[in-house]
């Protein structure tokens, strides 16, 4: 009686095991081919080659040698048939470019607190007019940061092709000028494996 | 005699895993004060003494940022498959920008070259390492 008891609460204790969830971090920036779709090394590989680009392109280089220009980022349309978050491929660009020095940026994803902040500031009667921040001294974009992503698939009975292109323009806002534009062609592939 | 046999062989495949996992360091690539450079390449693993050579590497400015091209050659007759990574540091040698560069997948022909290519993520960076896994 008292083995099979020992049997019963054995085979319960390795199933309990075998089914426990494991918990593992991982290389953020290794490489991803869970699927065929839009991935994290997609989005890493996009924004490295796309920063390069800009920040080594002559007249780029030669501008911000002298000043560092401000720059505002608009979305990116997605015309792929996926559902992509492109506003965190344009937050890793603007992340990247702002570290390297030699861009600034106007968030307009933060005007309206921006605003409510300042009009707290003038109008509670709470913060020292003196050392308030002041309406109308924001500085204004001279550049606008753009693009598009589109995507071609292909597939038969066992192979998938998902072929991507990232395009990134920057605008003179003033001259209406394209300074530069940047591409990122990505080609991923998935064939069916019976092992 | 066999239950140390057994051991013996998991211990080996669980060594050849971790091997095959391994990062491994493939040019370390010092600009000096006076211009010059110092490379030292270093190999550590089977896939890149065998088959992997850094066949030159060149350094450039684009303003005050430092920029990197590295030649690796698939010296086997096998198609290689791997992954490589810039590492950027300062004077100092402290890495900057960690994490901020992706593996990036790349695969090279038999007895074929490709160039990889990377700029410095700020102005404080005067050296930098590929690194390679498989």
């Amino acid at each position: 009686m008292k083995f099979i008891q020992v049997l019963i609460i054995s085979i319960s204790v390795l199933v309990l095991a075998s089914c426990s969830t494991k918990i593992s971090y991982g290389d953020a920036t290794g490489v991803e081919t869970t699927t065929t779709g839009f991935g994290s090394t997609d989005l890493q590989s996009i924004s490295a080659k796309l920063v390069d680009d800009l920040i080594s392109f002559p007249p780029i280089v030669q501008m911000t040698s002298e000043r560092r220009p401000v720059v505002f980022v608009d979305k990116i349309k997605n015309k792929t048939t996926e559902h992509i978050d492109t506003e965190s491929i344009t937050d890793t660009v603007q992340t990247k470019l702002l570290q390297s020095g030699k861009f600034r940026f106007v968030d307009m994803a933060a005007v309206k607190a921006v605003q409510e902040q300042m009009q707290f500031q003038m109008d509670s009667g709470m913060v020292d007019p003196s050392k308030a921040a002041a309406f109308g001294k924001q500085t204004g974009a001279e550049f606008m940061l753009y693009g598009n992503m589109s995507s071609i698939i292909k597939r038969n009975s066992d192979t998938k092709d998902v072929y991507y292109k990232f395009t990134l323009k920057l605008v003179s806002l003033e001259s209406g000028l394209l300074e530069w534009s940047g591409e990122k062609e990505i080609r991923k592939t998935g064939e069916k494996s019976f092992f | 005699m066999g239950k140390i046999m057994l051991r013996a062989a998991i211990m080996a495949g669980v060594s050849m895993t971790m091997l095959g996992c391994a990062v491994n360091e493939t040019a370390t690539v010092v600009m000096n004060s006076d211009g010059s450079l110092t490379q030292v390449i270093e190999s550590n693993s089977d896939l890149l003494a065998a088959n992997l050579k850094i066949a030159d590497t060149k350094t450039g400015f684009v303003g005050n940022l430092l920029k990197a091209q590295v030649e690796i050659k698939n010296d086997s007759d096998d198609d290689l498959n791997f992954q490589y990574k810039f590492k950027w540091l300062d004077k100092s040698g402290f890495e900057v920008g960690i994490d901020g560069r992706p593996w990036q997948p790349l695969s090279i022909t038999p007895y074929e070259s490709k160039m990889v290519q990377g700029v410095a993520p700020n102005s404080s960076v005067n050296s930098f390492k590929v690194l390679v896994q498989d």
